[in-house]
């Protein structure tokens, strides 16, 4: 676990230019060009806007401005299951690269969530300018907690790196892990409070609901960002838990099975 | 003294076959013991390399040949640490760099001078040593117009290229090269080649990996050849090279008297009427016969020389001086013999042939080894590629030794003699006036010059 950490601390830098190659590479061709990465979410955002406050009943929902709330929830999400997705199958795609140069395995996995998590990065502009405006139209959000947005994000990035080596790595050997992990992801976002929260369900369920273990990480965000409180004590221990375990699971895993990967991949 | 560069002993290597569906317990094994094939028996896992041993001195350069699927790549990725040996040991000492697949790392979409930040990075260079060679790395593919544009627009000669030029910057010690420069063109492999000579030159070491016997002598110190994942032969690489050539024919020629004896004897069992006419016109039909003959006299060496100096080459230059130089053994006396050498392309074409019988020579007797050469003082090739097959054989044409394409060269291409075709004779353009320009034909007609005018004048001269 600790070598792998080691691993890509000594190769950052050429995670960081994988990182630009993926940005580079990803809109290359296109008219709008990054300006995809604030249209993407935002397209989004207007698509679940549009669903839950006028296909579903919207008094559902307690918290207002709903489209603000749901931004502070969604785009996090967007980050972590890309995440989850293309490092999945950062292994198996660079299958190329993986047989026939010698350089440490352990970036493609890393480079999938670092790429998303700057995606994420580009698009927070577009939250900050909505709870600003909500303030300005005089709803009692937000609030000088939002500076401790980083903290979490640190926290979160550990477990997100942790799943995806474990589930790079098996899923080179399994290639149904790919197939499995999207309906899983569909599962976890409808079980995470993002397009309710946790006040707005029955207790029992509730109480599943934060089994999900992307649920603290959802509801830290949000209150720093949009009901501009801070987390309890609780809530920190729970994140850097969640966080170490799958840590441990996936750095361990990986380098379990890293000697084995040009073959087998 | 310098210790050795890379050292195997006893190295094997096992490659679980994936058609038997063993998902389960390779992922086990890989994560109990650090290995795919461990769990498997002999029916599931496939050996590519057995009990290999030997050691390359730093600064020295081995050729690896052999056929397909002997485990030349394997060796290679084993050394370039691509892939673990599952037996024996192995050790590297020094930074290596591996030409195995060029440009694995590139990304279509973006430019090639990004690409080339990337690749470097992948391949262990910093951004500031990248930077350093940056110049001379383009300069190196011959890409500078191409540069800024994405790579999935580049040719996939410009791709190797690009990828070659890479990787030989990184400035390694031990350099393994498997198989790359059969994809560039001519001038860029010599490049290739001038700079795989450099690196020996300033004590690198070098793992060559080629079915260009030729470049193997050419660059290699000692040359292993690898059959079947074991090592049939190590030493110098004339030797070695001739030992698997041998061998390759031998094979060959066994299979092409095994179809043959078939064809035979079915031609006997159908029409036993047209035996003699089916075995006449036998060696032509078949695909691929590199050696023939009854063995009575072998062929046992086979040169070409060029220049004046005599030195043996694989590139002449259009009317140069050359001889093709065939050492033969005969098994007995023979006072019936013709020594036959014919010039043709790779597809087949003749171009020149001739024998001691039509230049007018009898047999008279020949007893021990001779070296026999044909000498042309100017070889009138057009610029091109071009085999030998070389021939000694009884003057009712019967082939002792018949040898296809024994020998292959090259004619360089020369920029003041260009032309199409197979003959290039010297020649020179004229142009002549047939009538006076006027009426009263006082006006001289004008020199044939003012027509046609030599771009370059040495070119006329």
């Amino acid at each position: 676990m600790i070598e792998v950490a080691r691993c890509l601390v000594r190769y950052r830098g050429l995670v960081w230019t994988l990182v630009l190659r993926e940005l580079r590479a990803r809109y290359r061709g296109s008219v709008l060009g990054f300006l995809w990465s604030l249209i993407n979410p935002l397209l989004l955002l207007a698509v679940y806007s549009f669903v839950f406050s006028q296909i579903l009943p919207r008094d559902v929902v307690s918290a207002e401005p709903y489209g603000v709330f749901l931004v502070t929830g969604l785009f996090p999400w967007i980050w972590v299951s890309t995440s989850l997705l293309e490092g999945c199958s950062s292994l198996t795609g660079n299958s190329a690269l993986i047989r026939k140069a010698v350089f440490p395995v352990e970036v493609l996995p890393a480079v999938a969530v670092v790429a998303n998590l700057v995606h994420f990065l580009l698009a927070l502009p577009i939250v900050a300018v909505a709870l600003i405006l909500s303030r300005l139209l005089g709803y009692p959000i937000a609030g000088w907690t939002f500076v401790l947005l980083p903290v979490v994000l640190l926290i979160e990035v550990v477990m997100v790196a942790g799943l995806v080596f474990a589930l790079s790595a098996v899923n080179v050997h399994f290639k149904d892990v790919r197939d499995l992990l999207g309906n899983v992801l569909v599962l976890a976002f409808f079980m995470a409070p993002i397009i309710y929260t946790l006040s707005d369900i029955p207790p029992g369920l509730a109480q599943v609901v934060q089994l999900n273990p992307f649920t603290s990480f959802t509801v830290a965000i949000q209150d720093l960002l949009f009901f501009g409180r801070l987390p309890v004590t609780g809530d920190w221990l729970v994140m850097a838990a969640i966080a170490a375990a799958s840590w441990a699971l996936g750095a361990g895993l990986f380098s379990r099975l890293s000697d084995t990967l040009a073959e087998a991949v | 003294m310098p210790g050795p560069a890379v050292v195997l002993r006893g190295v094997g290597k096992r490659y679980r076959r994936e058609a038997g569906g063993y998902r389960l317990r390779t992922l086990k094994s890989a994560l109990l013991e650090g290995s795919l094939t461990s769990g498997l028996g002999a029916a599931d896992a496939v050996e590519a390399l057995e009990d290999v041993s030997f050691e390359v001195a730093a600064g020295e350069a081995v050729g690896v040949i052999g056929g397909n699927g002997s485990g030349k790549s394997t060796l290679i990725k084993l050394v370039a640490g691509l892939l673990r040996p599952t037996a024996g040991e192995l050790a590297v000492n020094g930074r290596v760099a591996a030409l195995i697949e060029l440009g694995a790392g590139f990304h279509p979409e973006i430019s090639g001078r990004e690409n080339i930040f990337i690749n470097g990075a992948l391949l262990g260079l910093s951004r500031r040593r990248i930077e350093e060679r940056y110049d001379d790395i383009v300069e190196f593919a011959g890409l500078a117009d191409f540069i800024e544009e994405p790579i999935k627009n580049y040719s996939s000669g410009m791709y190797v290229r690009l990828g070659f030029s890479v990787a030989i910057h990184t400035d390694p010690e031990i350099l393994l090269v498997d198989e790359v420069l059969a994809v560039g063109d001519e001038e860029f492999v010599h490049r290739c080649i001038t700079r795989i000579e450099e690196h020996l030159a300033g004590g690198g070491t070098l793992l060559f990996v080629s079915h260009s016997m030729g470049l193997v002598e050419e660059l290699c110190d000692r040359a292993v050849w690898l059959d079947q994942g074991r090592t049939r032969s190590i030493g110098a690489p004339r030797r070695v090279i001739d030992a698997y050539l041998e061998d390759v024919a031998k094979r060959e020629g066994e299979a092409h008297d095994r179809r043959r004896a078939l064809d035979v004897q079915q031609e006997q069992e159908s029409q036993p009427e047209e035996e003699e006419e089916a075995a006449v016109t036998a060696p032509a039909a078949e695909e691929e016969i590199l050696r023939w003959g009854s063995g009575q006299a072998r062929i046992v060496g086979a040169r070409l020389l060029a220049g004046n100096s005599s030195e043996e080459r694989y590139h002449v230059h259009c009317g140069e001086a050359v001889a093709f130089e065939l050492q033969v053994e005969p098994r007995e006396d023979l006072d019936d013999f013709v020594f036959g050498v014919g010039v043709k392309t790779p597809r087949g074409v003749d171009c020149w042939g001739t024998n001691t019988d039509l230049a007018g020579y009898e047999p008279r007797l020949l007893r021990g080894p001779v070296r026999v050469r044909l000498v042309c003082p100017e070889l009138r090739l057009a610029p091109g590629e071009y085999t030998v097959d070389l021939a000694v054989h009884a003057r009712d044409g019967r082939a002792y030794d018949y040898r296809r394409r024994a020998l292959r060269f090259t004619v360089a291409e020369s920029s003041a003699l260009r032309s199409i075709g197979l003959y290039l004779p010297d020649h020179e353009w004229q142009v002549e006036a047939l009538r006076g320009g006027s009426a009263d034909g006082a006006a001289k007609p004008p020199a044939a010059i003012d027509w046609l005018v030599p771009r370059d004048p040495r070119r006329m001269e």
